[in-house]
């Protein structure tokens, strides 16, 4: 198998090549925040909190959807990254309308665990307020576009663990929206297999199961081999 | 599901379809491909849903990723067009020669009242008169700034377009 050597923070590391960036940068202990990112998912670099300086390289990489390289030499950590993570995570409050306080995902937020673990005290940018629908079509589980931040992870996990592949994005920039087949209530999909997935792995409370108040929606660990089980219920 | 979408659309547009579909089959970004010629093939240059669901099942794309493509693409439209197109020219270099202007006069001509959500904005504009005459459509950009405002007309460009001009035009097409 092919070796790779790079440097990441200073430390002389070994890895296959063709592994991500990420997955080097977990495997020796450095951990880089994410949020799109999921183990046995592909990466996309939707979330873009991943970022990192490649020397010689003029632009930060997503560590999540770049490969390996010999001789690499990558920083995980700065000022600078330090300061864009916040600003991307400002970005995603701001486009939609996330108010923690009345959220079902209050306190198990992945959103709002990762804003307060970089550091982010307020959002320097005018929320945009965009008048959004909560979609409660379906049986058993309710989606609010309000939470959603289109880390794409619902889409990845219905097209490829689950097979489905009843989600999806439409539209582009500040227009996009998650979709159910033809944009139509997720009731109404004959793909959706009411399986599960889609929630317990959505990061905030866009996707949550219905019944639950405020802060009431725990999801599950994210174990692939658990959510490839996932049938019938989170519970 | 696809055999309730093939029902609703008639046996002649279903095998130009089929035929599109073979002659691009395993073709790395086919679906776009079929998509345009369809919706050229469409008297009213659109693209209906019970058309977007046999793609879907023909081509065995996921139907979610079909509307996802149709929507990314300014060029799919998923309402039936009129029988004029003007598009005007909402870039930079025609903004900075008055093109909202010509937006705004083109639609208070038409009578298009419906702004739609991102009005004066450079948001998309893409309105149809209710008797199917007219379509007002926008773009970023027709790459012919030195003609700054542009506006396309059936397919033809207009350049150094002003309201005088124009009304002339879409009175010869009325």
């Amino acid at each position: 198998m092919d070796r790779v050597n790079l440097k990441i923070n200073g430390q002389p590391i070994q890895a296959r090549a063709g592994q991500s960036l990420l997955a080097v940068a977990r495997d020796n202990g450095i951990d880089i925040p994410t949020l799109c990112h999921l183990d046995g998912l592909s990466g996309v670099g939707a979330c873009r909190l991943c970022l990192v300086e490649v020397a010689g390289v003029g632009r930060l990489l997503p560590a999540c959807t770049t490969p390996v390289q010999h001789d690499m030499d990558v920083r995980t950590d700065s000022p600078r990254l330090a300061r864009y993570r916040r600003m991307i995570l400002e970005l995603l409050f701001s486009e939609r309308n996330h108010v923690c306080a009345v959220c079902v995902s209050n306190g198990h937020c992945d959103l709002q665990a990762m804003a307060q673990s970089q550091g982010m005290t307020h959002v320097r940018f005018p929320y945009l307020y965009p008048p959004l629908k909560v979609d409660a079509s379906h049986r058993r589980y309710v989606l609010d576009h309000n939470r959603c931040i289109l880390c794409t992870r619902c889409v990845r996990v219905c097209a490829e663990v689950e097979g489905a592949h009843m989600w999806d994005v439409m539209s582009r920039g500040v227009h996009s929206r998650l979709v159910a087949e033809l944009n139509q209530p997720w009731g109404d999909s004959q793909v959706c297999t009411s399986c599960g997935k889609c929630v317990a792995v959505c990061p905030t409370g866009a996707l949550a199961e219905k019944g639950r108040a405020v802060g009431e929606m725990q999801k599950p660990p994210l174990h692939l081999t658990d959510l490839a089980l996932l049938r019938g219920g989170l519970s | 599901m696809a055999l309730a979408a093939a029902h609703s659309i008639g046996l002649t547009q279903r095998q130009a379809i089929d035929q599109l579909i073979n002659d691009h089959r395993g073709r790395p970004g086919a679906l776009l491909t079929v998509l345009e010629r369809i919706q050229e093939a469409q008297p009213r240059k659109f693209l209906p849903a019970e058309v977007l669901r046999y793609v879907a099942a023909a081509m065995r794309i996921p139907l979610s990723r079909v509307f996802s493509v149709v929507t990314f693409y300014a060029f799919f439209n998923l309402t039936p067009q009129g029988d004029n197109t003007v598009c005007i020219c909402r870039g930079t270099a025609c903004h900075t020669r008055g093109s909202r202007d010509l937006l705004e006069r083109l639609k208070l001509e038409l009578g298009l009242t419906d702004t739609g959500p991102g009005e004066g904005s450079a948001d998309k504009v893409s309105l149809t008169t209710p008797d199917s005459r007219f379509t007002v459509r926008t773009v970023a950009c027709f790459g012919q700034c030195a003609l700054a405002p542009v506006v396309e007309i059936n397919r033809n460009i207009h350049g150094h377009m002003n309201e005088r001009e124009m009304h002339k035009a879409i009175q010869a097409l009325r």
